[in-house]
């Protein structure tokens, strides 16, 4: 391969500056002399019997099975685990059913061709009121329903008079990273080594590790420059075990990195939830129960996101609210689509759609305003909600978040007003790790979790030159991997800041402590003048809470068309580590609520066949479909050492309900489901 | 496919490369040039990931075959610094922290730089409509936005500054 133009491809830090010159390291930009492209072979059915296989590599080659690792894993006893390729049946649209291998993508690409597979299709499983209705989508199984529960006591109905039940639909959505996702594997003969787009390498080589039957010192994975992922790149996915095993198999390197087609089709969708909610009201509005169920559409395979989200929903039905009594069920069921995984918000944007429109809906039944209402079921102090969630005290900051937001002066103004409360609950336990490094004068940093667009590297500067006085520009964090961090957990449910930025005080604080024992006291001279190498695991349990509030109003046009006129926020961030990163969230994040509302669905016919093909047609929004957002935040420091809360997910649970309440205001149309389509509100 | 030879300017330097013919300018730039910088987020050509600009007018290099770009100036984002000095839009993205995951970034400052040359001091809303074929999902825009804004601001000071100099001289 000729090359005009050389660059160091060496540098593992990250750097913001590198991306406005070019200079990236994303993982496409690997190139590695001799390396084999791959493509994959894909499922044009939603549901069928494989006859036959022709060419390339397929189940009969590599029968692994996948591996549960990243967010939302669970090894559950009646679990469906995903086979790395196709076996037996195909179950997806865009299933990995071969894979072919040629010295450029071009001529991959051409081979595919040269795979013939023999189909017989089957009637596909594709709503959930199918899947509750139809026998398993595959066999053993006694239904196709994979996870089932209840959270919160059987309570007797209050004898309230108020009663009220409502059906919502949260549709699924791609993740849509601008960035694909991608892998080039290489093996030496006695370490694979992985470079990969990832929202944590220690899930990468834990799933590698398993699915292949490598021991841990057999695989080193490495994190690429990673251009966004939003949930969709925290786990396992077939095509990084296929290169993988192909780079061992044929002694090259192995590169694949995703079409956009294939990134709507076979990575991961995230919502895809129905709840079924009944509150029970006094007339003051004091809400006195809540029944309801919660089903998830988890697509054709288990083990994790889509089999844990139901409970994790149901768990989170109350919202910040103090509701005495709740019983939720918590149901996810298999369909012939490709399987549900995380993305931003992860279960708690749709539990906290439930409870918001019920709230607005009692408050229409009373009519009286809304915000009123949530002020009167908020708690002054802390409680243990019945569905087992810790809720600090929810009634003063939402008191601020109503003069923060200015709602009573805009609510007189404009009747198209929403108005949303909410807690995000992040993802605190288990914890994180860290390890800092010392030598030549200069301070190396490595997080458990990874950045994909979230700027870790300008908390870390700040923690350690905190802790450790070092100025901020010999302090650099690096990329994940696990050749240099031996575990790990990963970025994602809201936790960075929060649980990276404690491992890494965690870890200076002993650092400092070896400092005093080496030199007698401690000075920054002395840590520099030194070499010091500490690892933590710094453990968390419990939970902690971020309570945020969002305002929307809006227009619609004849056609039906929602113009979002206004779109503010306030919410607790804890401590701001740095306030500008804050703003940058929660403005992407919002961006991404109004996605959800207005625009984003992975839609799919009756026979199982994805309508929305394209990254517009699944609705990512552009520039003209986004306001400018108004943000305020609170600062109140949680109990960890450096103050942080959880943040990244607040925005994708606050807008949709806000924005949700000021259509169904301006519309006149009780709204029960995202994305609001002008059909909805005509 | 027999390659065909061809021959463009990229970044100030003349090139002569043997391509297939049908491979994408995009590809070319990235694999045959090693400039990847350049990037390429889909197949539908929606996400203006890779724009360059193509004797000075921004265009997605994912719709344009490398043998189209025979006889053409390319400009890439490795071209737009000059002696490791940054354009100001570069700058200006930099300060206003108009990226996030940096994915969007490189095309997202290539289209600006052709809104720049057309209209030099864009409203808000022009701003918008300009970017509605390059997709970011990480910042909302609105960082961008306000990036695209700060450059135009200091593309003038800049002006000023050249023109300051030139009555002087
Ligand atoms: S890669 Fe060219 S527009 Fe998306
Ligand atoms: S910064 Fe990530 S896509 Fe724009």
């Amino acid at each position: 391969m000729s090359s005009y133009f050389t660059r160091a491809k060496d540098d593992l830090a990250y750097n913001e500056r590198v991306f406005v010159e070019g200079r990236g390291h994303f993982v496409d930009d690997i190139i590695k002399p001799g390396a084999l492209h791959m493509s994959i072979v894909r499922s044009p059915y939603a549901r069928a019997k494989i006859l036959s296989i022709k060419g390339g590599m397929s189940s009969k080659d590599l029968g692994a099975r996948m591996a549960s690792v990243g967010e939302g894993a669970m090894e559950g006893k009646n679990s469906v685990i995903q086979p790395v390729f196709a076996t037996g049946y195909v179950n997806y649209v865009g299933e990995a059913v071969a894979a072919v291998f040629a010295d450029d993508r071009y001529k991959s690409e051409d081979l595919l061709d040269s795979v013939e597979v023999e189909y017989e299709p089957v009637k596909p499983v594709v709503s959930i009121e199918d899947a509750l209705s139809s026998p398993p989508i595959h066999q053993g199984l006694k239904s196709n329903i994979i996870s089932e529960g209840w959270r919160g006591k059987e309570f007797p109905d209050p004898a309230s008079p108020i009663v009220l039940e409502d059906v919502f639909m949260n549709r699924r959505i791609a993740t849509n990273p601008i960035e694909p996702r991608g892998i080039v594997a290489d093996y030496d003969g006695k370490v694979l080594s992985v470079w990969i787009s990832t929202q944590s390498v220690h899930s990468i080589k834990e799933g590698l590790c398993e699915a292949l039957g490598l021991g841990p010192d057999a695989v080193r994975v490495m994190q690429a420059d990673t251009g966004g992922a939003f949930g969709s790149k925290g786990g396992l996915y077939p095509e990084y075990v296929i290169a993988s095993f192909a780079a061992m198999k044929y002694r090259r390197p192995v590169k694949w990195i995703e079409t956009r087609m294939e990134h709507l089709s076979s990575t991961s969708h995230g919502r895809g939830a129905k709840g079924i909610v009944k509150i029970f009201a006094e007339r003051s509005g004091k809400i006195t129960g809540l029944k309801g169920e919660v089903i998830v559409d988890a697509g054709a395979y288990g083990a994790g996101m889509g089999e844990f989200a139901s409970r994790f929903i149901a768990t989170m039905m109350t919202g910040p609210y103090m509701i005495e009594n709740a019983h939720v069920k918590s149901t996810s069921v298999l369909t012939n689509k490709v399987t549900l995984g995380p993305y931003r918000g992860a279960g708690r944007p749709e539990a906290s759609f439930f409870i918001e429109r019920m709230v607005d809906k009692l408050a229409d039944e009373l009519k009286v305003d809304p915000v009123d209402l949530r002020i009167l079921n908020s708690s002054e102090s802390k409680f243990r909600s019945p569905l087992g969630m810790e809720i600090d005290a929810a009634k003063p900051f939402l008191d601020q978040a109503v003069k923060e937001l200015d709602y009573r002066r805009k609510a007189k103004s404009t009747h198209n007003i929403g108005f949303s409360f909410f807690v995000l609950v992040p993802a605190f336990a288990p914890g994180e790790t860290a390890r800092v490094k010392v030598d030549g004068g200069k301070v190396s940093v490595w997080l458990g979790g990874n950045s994909h667009g979230q700027a870790h590297e300008v908390f870390v500067r700040k923690l350690v030159n905190e802790e450790l006085g070092v100025p901020e520009n010999l302090i650099t964090l690096y990329r994940g991997d696990t050749g240099m961090l031996k575990d790990g957990v990963g970025s994602w449910g809201s936790r960075s800041a929060m649980v990276g930025g404690a491992a890494v005080i965690s870890a200076c604080r002993k650092m400092k402590e070896e400092v005093i024992t080496k030199f007698g006291k401690y000075s920054v001279q002395s840590l520099l003048s030194g070499a010091f190498d500490v690892y933590v695991n710094e453990e968390q349990k419990g939970s902690l809470n971020s309570f945020g509030a969002n305002l929307a109003t809006v227009d619609i046009g004849k056609l039906g068309s929602v113009k979002v006129r206004e779109c503010a926020a306030y919410y607790d961030v804890g401590r701001a580590l740095n306030m500008d990163m804050v703003i940058g969230q929660i403005q992407g994040g919002m961006a991404q609520g109004i996605g959800q509302t207005l625009h984003e669905e992975m839609a799919f016919n009756e026979d199982g066949q994805l309508l929305t093909a394209s990254i517009s047609d699944a609705g990512v929004p552009l520039a003209e479909d986004i306001p400018n957002f108004e943000v305020k935040v609170a600062q109140n420091p949680s109990r960890l050492p450096h103050g942080a809360k959880g943040l990244g997910e607040s925005p994708t649970i606050g807008v949709p309900t806000a924005l949700a309440r000021a259509i169904e205001k301006a519309s006149g149309k009780r709204i029960r489901e995202t994305p609001i389509r002008p059909e909805h509100i005509l | 496919m027999e390659n065909v030879k061809i021959r463009s300017r990229v970044n100030g330097k003349d090139i002569e490369s043997e391509v297939e013919p049908r491979k994408l300018l995009v590809h070319y730039i990235r694999e045959d040039l090693g400039l990847t910088g350049t990037h390429v987020g889909c197949d539908t050509s929606n996400c203006g990931a890779c724009t360059v600009l193509v004797d000075g007018k921004a265009v997605k290099s994912c719709t344009m075959l490398a043998v189209q770009a025979n006889g053409r100036e390319i400009t890439t984002i490795e071209g737009l610094s000059r002696q490791g000095k940054l354009h100001p839009i570069q700058e200006a993205f930099l300060e206003k922290h108009g990226l996030q995951c940096g994915y969007c970034t490189s095309g997202m400052i290539m289209t600006s730089f052709w809104l720049l040359r057309k209209n030099r001091n864009p409203t808000e809303e022009e701003i918008r409509k300009n970017l509605s074929g390059n997709l970011c999902r990480c910042t909302g825009y609105q960082s961008i936005v306000d990036s695209i804004t700060y450059a135009s601001k200091l593309m003038k000071a800049d002006e000023t500054e050249k023109e300051g100099i030139m009555v002087e001289q």
